[in-house]
């Protein structure tokens, strides 16, 4: 069976920057305090025409450079390009942290003297390697609404349908649709697909 | 005691909520991170971290960790060890603070070299509670490492500057390439000692320095930004590169400095544990120093 790649998509001409998403997310994963996997930021703020804001994460990169540089090699990508990691492998030195183009990896310090722990990022409501929906799955990755059929709790409550989640077939039409819609306006790419999907 | 312990582990925690809530990296500094990476103008550590480490530095270590040794292994069986009498007269060289400081330094080495290998090879021990040990286990030795590290150069400072015997001593690699007993010219410490030394105290402070770094992860330091000019994620990448760069320098060297003092040189690891030098060993490997002892009247 052929997988499809699923990708996040962002649309800045969308995004209302009301934060939705990044709480959605905690408040469904009940994410320890100072943990966002989600973060809305606006870039170029306060520049007429340039601003914009966009809701970044881990975005399941082709060839993820975390993955590539993990000492303990706990990172696997399933067939449908979900990047996800064992947490019980997991020693946090912070390397992923360095290769992410994003800042996705983010270390609870609840190690002993403060020492960082186990690496937290985004799944895309998939869980981890653990038995799935499983108790103990949902305690250290969160919800599984991959496996339950549902689309990631993020875009599945954008108020704006500004953050898209999908096969990538799928969110390229809509956001061609969207481009089309506009007038051809907008950026040529979607924000950040360079450096996630190397375009493709 | 307790009370110190309890407001000590307090100061820590405290910090790190410090760090918090004003994140150089998840904060708005991370609009910057993310723009930032890969971008012509800079200086590209994202990829270039991932690229070194991805592809080259596990196999560099592994290549010094068995190369080294196979080198000295190979010059063991051929030149062999230099062995000198150990019942003649010996020079008190090094005193009790001497050797109390090395042995620290010595005790911490063991320990953050074996657990180095055990992070860069995390995967082949299979991650989880054991290389997480290592991985806490290196940074708690690199504090005994850093209380002996400044008192360690300034005790040997004046023995380890170079001067013009280190030529000599270089042209003829310390004459260890030959069988024959003939004097040689060094100091004290010869030169391979001195690049040791050097290795060790620069080195081992900029292992120290750049492991800070990664073990605090997130904090501010204003003036190291401005006189960088990089982000707190840029010089993470920065502080992780030098550290594994630093590391071959540091191990290549230390197994040499095991080498010679367990095996090429027979017992010369007594001389820190005891205190007392070979007569025997200065005059030949040492043959500077051995003159200005002589004058001295030390023998």
């Amino acid at each position: 069976m052929d997988y499809a790649r699923m990708k996040f998509y962002c649309d800045e001409s969308r995004c209302i920057e009301c934060d939705g998403c990044s709480i959605a997310c905690a408040e469904a994963h009940e994410l320890p305090v100072g943990i966002s996997r989600r973060k809305v930021v606006t870039i170029n703020e306060g520049i007429p025409g340039r601003e914009m804001s966009t809701s970044i994460a881990c975005m399941h990169c082709t060839d993820a450079p975390c993955e590539q540089v993990c000492p303990v090699d706990c990172f696997y990508i399933r067939e449908d390009g979900i990047v996800l990691h064992d947490k019980d492998k997991c020693i946090g030195c912070g390397y992923c942290l360095y290769a992410c183009p994003f800042g996705a990896p983010q270390f609870p310090r609840d190690g002993a003297f403060g020492a960082k722990g186990a690496m937290d990022k985004c799944t895309m409501c998939a869980g981890g390697p653990l038995e799935t929906n499983s108790e103990k799955e949902r305690h250290l990755y969160g919800q599984n609404r991959i496996a339950e059929g549902k689309v990631p709790v993020c875009a599945a409550m954008c108020s704006t349908k500004a953050l898209l989640v999908g096969d990538s077939e799928s969110v390229s039409n809509v956001y061609r649709a969207r481009v089309m819609a506009r007038g051809g306006k907008g950026s040529n790419s979607p924000y950040g697909w360079d450096k996630a999907y190397k375009n493709q | 005691m307790r009370k110190y312990v309890t407001l000590f582990i307090a100061l820590l925690s405290l910090a790190s909520v410090a760090y918090a809530a004003d994140s150089q990296i998840w904060g708005e500094m991370r609009i910057q991170n993310i723009l930032g990476y890969g971008q012509e103008e800079s200086w590209k550590l994202g990829p270039l971290f991932t690229m070194l480490q991805h592809k080259y530095f596990a196999w560099i270590f592994l290549g010094v960790l068995i190369g080294v040794p196979a080198a000295f292994f190979i010059h063991y069986k051929i030149i062999g060890p230099k062995v000198f009498p150990h019942s003649e007269k010996k020079y008190y060289a090094f005193n009790l603070y001497n050797r109390i400081i090395h042995q620290v330094a010595a005790v911490s080495f063991l320990v953050i070299i074996p657990t180095g290998f055990i992070i860069i090879f995390g995967d082949f021990f299979g991650g989880g509670t054991f290389v997480r040990m290592a991985k806490n286990l290196h940074g708690i030795f690199t504090i005994p490492f850093t209380i002996v590290v400044i008192p360690m150069a300034l005790m040997w400072l004046k023995e380890a500057l170079f001067n013009m015997d280190d030529i000599k001593w270089f042209m003829i690699l310390g004459g260890y390439l030959s069988k024959e007993k003939k004097p040689i010219l060094a100091g004290k410490f010869n030169a391979g000692q001195k690049m040791w030394y050097w290795v060790a105290i620069l080195g081992g402070i900029t292992m120290i320095l750049s492991g800070a770094f990664m073990y605090f992860l997130d904090f501010k330091m204003e003036m190291l930004h401005n006189l960088t000019g990089m982000s707190q994620i840029d010089m993470l990448r920065a502080a992780a590169i030098i550290h594994n760069v630093m590391g071959f320098a540091v191990l290549a060297l230390f197994i040499t400095h095991v080498y010679m003092s367990m095996f090429a040189i027979k017992g010369a690891v007594h001389s820190i544990i005891t205190g007392y030098v070979e007569e025997e060993e200065i005059k030949i490997l040492h043959s500077t120093w051995y003159k200005k002892l002589k004058d001295q009247g030390k023998f």
